[in-house]
């Protein structure tokens, strides 16, 4: 379940300031494989698009990829209240299994270590600093003794669509639907 | 300006591929081209493979939003999002223009498609829609390659091997207008599929197989099945591959078994008093073709849900969801399309009705065994029965499943009786990407030399000749047909046809019907048949010249005979010329509508 996980995670970076101020600096030493990106506030007043800038944030347009793909937006949005587990998760296979296509297509997301979580492992000096988060009793010199409690994530390419819209269609997630009779 | 690439092209039935290699290199290692297409409006996202469909849209939905990074103002457009709206609106969305192609029965240079939509959409033609793919596949490469522009560049296209003459024209022809180079060489698919093998393996190949074995080639795409043999033969010590015999383009494929699911899937959903709405059904084909892939897998789950999500943005409350279990949609498949059957059974024929729809004639017998026995048999020797392949290389995004690889393997293993039954053929086989590797392959393959797959022509053709002689109301003069061309021309290659004097009539359009055989391997030039099966011999369409008058002739006909030609590039060219006054004049074919006999 870490590809919940990570849809948790993502969300909380978007629409929450303080999270995203904490991932910020959590990564700020990470691989470079994913940019931070420029966040849209929609309560805050928009800063003025510097011309160069695209039109669009390239997060609302992995946003509008995941509702169009796998409608998580429609899943997240909807209050879970009065639906049974099961009711939930006919709902959320589909979406699960879409949503892992479009972050497949795009960041070809791998694992970090090929070691099994649980493994002993064993950080010499010099080890790679942006792909370890120590955690414990950490003090000394490496070598570094411990246990692998969770392999890591790397996105192993970046390949995000070109948004050719303007700026008044930048904000729309997915339009409105209207079947003309 | 020299080319620096070498380009292989899949112009296929559902989705189109380009791969690529430096022509220089030493060895081939082919990358994929990846293609910017529209998913959404105002989105482009590069994907590894061009969905072949063109979506023509309405007025409002223009005006910038299907702009291709370079075109403006576009009214359609091409790729994915046009695959997805092809669901949506099939009225203004135009698919499986390569089957078109091959369809004889209509002018393949009208606008006659979207077939049977609306007035008020404005229709392309199938040669049209082909060069709409291929426009955006060599603008692709333009936008990533701007040095080395495609037109310049060695281009392989390849062409299903069914494609008869006319239809291996109107690919050129489509090829031409959307600026591909016009030293373009098409190659057949499964020999693509299986030079993509043999670059895989590299050196190995001549190991994995052995003198005597024949490769069945069954390719398996979403909308059609095609099976080729190709046989391996030795000359002065090296191992050759030899193209033996191709089958007829078989319009059942891949997607016939996601709608079979889906079928099957709404049927569920009926007895539990679900009915579903155009939409739903739409998103339950989607399900199920994601669902088919974990479901045909050996190890797949007993039971699996398939759901359809709500469609508002209710999501979880509108979903509704069935249980199917493996078993039942394992035997829905195989019974349909992989049923066992014996060496001697035929595909079901289509049951002859008074009102013939002219639209694309499926196959009425989805049973790809059956075609497979009928291939087999036809191709066989009188003395030594049908032909037991020994190895069979899987091609098309269908074998992705074990249970239909495994399902093939013992069928076609059950009918090679004590004898030692076919192998999966050892090594990579890349299903989805092969046969636009293996053309990338050939192009670098003939440049720097490596194995080719001898074969020539896969058909012999034949001119249709009225008899002369006392004309009896109300019934046709005998037809014969003469041999121009036999089957395994090599290109390069060019003959006489001997034959009586042909009389033609100077200043008007001189038309003979035209026809080609996939199977008379004793057929030479010159040889008349009187008559014919109609499972040999296949009309396709009419070629036809203009004499001009000429100031040496003064008769109003002037006798002529049939000179045949395969260029180097595997165009088939039919001439007639006048041993009296040297004239020479090329046959065109003519696909306009023919008149049904």
């Amino acid at each position: 379940m870490r590809l919940l996980l990570a849809f948790r995670v993502f969300f909380r970076i978007l629409f929450d300031r303080q999270t995203s101020e904490q991932v910020r600096r959590l990564v700020q030493e990470g691989p470079p494989a994913e940019k931070p990106e420029e966040r849209p506030q929609p309560a805050q007043a928009p800063a003025p698009a510097a011309p160069s800038r695209p039109p669009r944030s390239e997060a609302l347009t992995l946003l509008a990829a995941l509702q169009r793909e796998a409608r998580l937006l429609d899943f997240v949005m909807e209050p879970l209240d009065g639906f049974s587990d099961a009711e939930v998760g006919a709902a959320a296979r589909d979406v699960h299994r879409d949503c892992g296509k479009v972050l497949q297509r795009w960041f070809a997301v791998e694992a970090i270590s090929d070691q099994e979580e649980g493994s002993e492992v064993e950080l010499r000096s010099g080890f790679d600093a942006a792909c370890y988060r120590l955690v414990g009793n950490v003090s000394g010199e490496p070598p570094y003794r411990g246990r692998l409690m969770h392999h890591g994530w790397k996105a192993t390419r970046c390949e995000t669509p070109t948004w050719t819209g303007d700026e008044s269609a930048a904000r729309v997630i997915s339009p409105i639907e209207v079947e003309v009779s | 300006m020299a080319a620096k690439y070498v380009i292989g092209i899949d112009l296929g039935t559902t989705n189109c591929v380009a791969a690529y290699a430096p022509l220089e290199a030493e060895q081939p290692k082919t990358e994929l081209l990846p293609i910017p297409q529209l998913v959404a409006p105002n989105t482009i996202e590069a994907r590894r493979s061009l969905p072949s469909f063109v979506y023509l849209a309405e007025e409002h939905e223009a005006g910038g939003a299907l702009d291709a990074p370079w075109a403006q103002d576009r009214d359609y457009a091409v790729g994915e999002l046009a695959r997805l709206r092809g669901a949506e609106k099939p009225d203004r969305t135009v698919g499986a223009a390569k089957s078109w192609l091959a369809h004889s029965r209509v002018d393949r240079r009208e606008p006659i498609l979207p077939w049977n939509a609306p007035h008020d959409v404005r229709k392309i033609s199938p040669v049209v829609a082909s060069q709409r793919y291929l426009e955006h596949l060599a603008a692709a490469w333009n936008a990533r390659f701007p040095d080395a522009p495609l037109e310049e560049q060695r281009v392989v296209l390849t062409a299903p091997a069914s494609f008869d003459a006319a239809a291996r024209e109107l690919t050129r022809e489509a090829a031409a207008s959307a600026g591909l180079p016009s030293d373009l060489i098409l190659l057949e698919e499964p020999q693509a599929a299986v030079y993509a093998w043999v670059s895989s393996e590299g050196d190995r190949w001549r190991r994995r197989v052995k003198v005597g074995d024949t490769l069945l080639v069954c390719d398996v795409g979403g909308g059609t099945t095609d099976l080729t043999l190709v046989g391996v033969a030795e000359q002065a010590g090296e191992l050759q591959l030899q193209r033996l015999a191709v089958g007829n383009h078989l319009l059942v494929g891949g997607d016939n078994m996601d709608l079979a699911l889906a079928h099957y899937v709404a049927e569920l959903f009926g007895k539990k008093n679900v009915k579903l709405d155009p939409w739903q059904s739409v998103a339950l084909w989607h399900s199920c073709r994601a669902a088919k892939e974990s479901l045909l897998a050996n190890d797949g789950p007993e039971k699996q849900s398939i759901s359809v999500l709500g469609r508002g943005s209710k999501l979880i409350g509108g979903t509704v969801s069935v249980e199917v279990d493996r078993a039942s949609v394992v035997k829905l498949i195989i019974d349909g399309f992989l049923p066992s059957c014996s060496m001697d059974d035929s595909p079901a024929r289509r049951r002859a009705s008074g009102f013939m729809e002219i639209g694309l004639p499926y196959e009425s017998d989805t049973a790809i065994t059956r075609h497979l026995a009928a291939f087999l048999r036809m191709h066989g020797d009188p003395q030594e029965g049908p032909v037991a392949p020994t190895q069979i290389l899987f091609n098309g995004g269908a074998f992705k499943s074990d249970v239909l690889r495994d399902r093939l393997l013992q069928v076609l293993r059950g009918w090679s009786g004590k004898k030692k039954g076919a192998q999966v053929l050892e090594g990579e086989q890349d299903l989805d990407y092969a046969v636009a590797r293996g053309a990338a392959y050939y192009g670098w393959a003939k440049e720097h030399g490596g194995v080719r797959i001898r074969g020539g022509t896969a058909r012999s053709y034949y001119v249709g000749i009225e008899t002369s002689g006392l004309a009896v109301p109300g019934a046709p003069r005998p037809l014969r047909a003469l041999c121009v061309a036999p089957i395994g021309m090599e290109e390069g290659s060019e003959t006489d046809v001997p034959s009586g004097d042909i009389g033609l009539v100077v200043g008007e359009a001189a038309q003979f019907r035209f026809f080609s055989s996939p199977v008379r391997k004793q057929d030479k030039p010159g040889d008349v048949l009187s008559s014919w099966s109609e499972e040999e011999l296949t009309e396709t369409d009419s070629v036809e010249a203009i004499l001009p008058a000429d100031e040496a002739i003064d008769e109003p006909y002037v006798p002529v005979r049939f000179h045949t030609k395969i260029t180097e590039l595997g165009v088939f060219e039919l001439w007639c010329f006048s041993p009296q006054t040297g004239g020479r004049w090329k046959l065109e074919f003519s696909v306009r509508d023919r008149d049904e006999p």
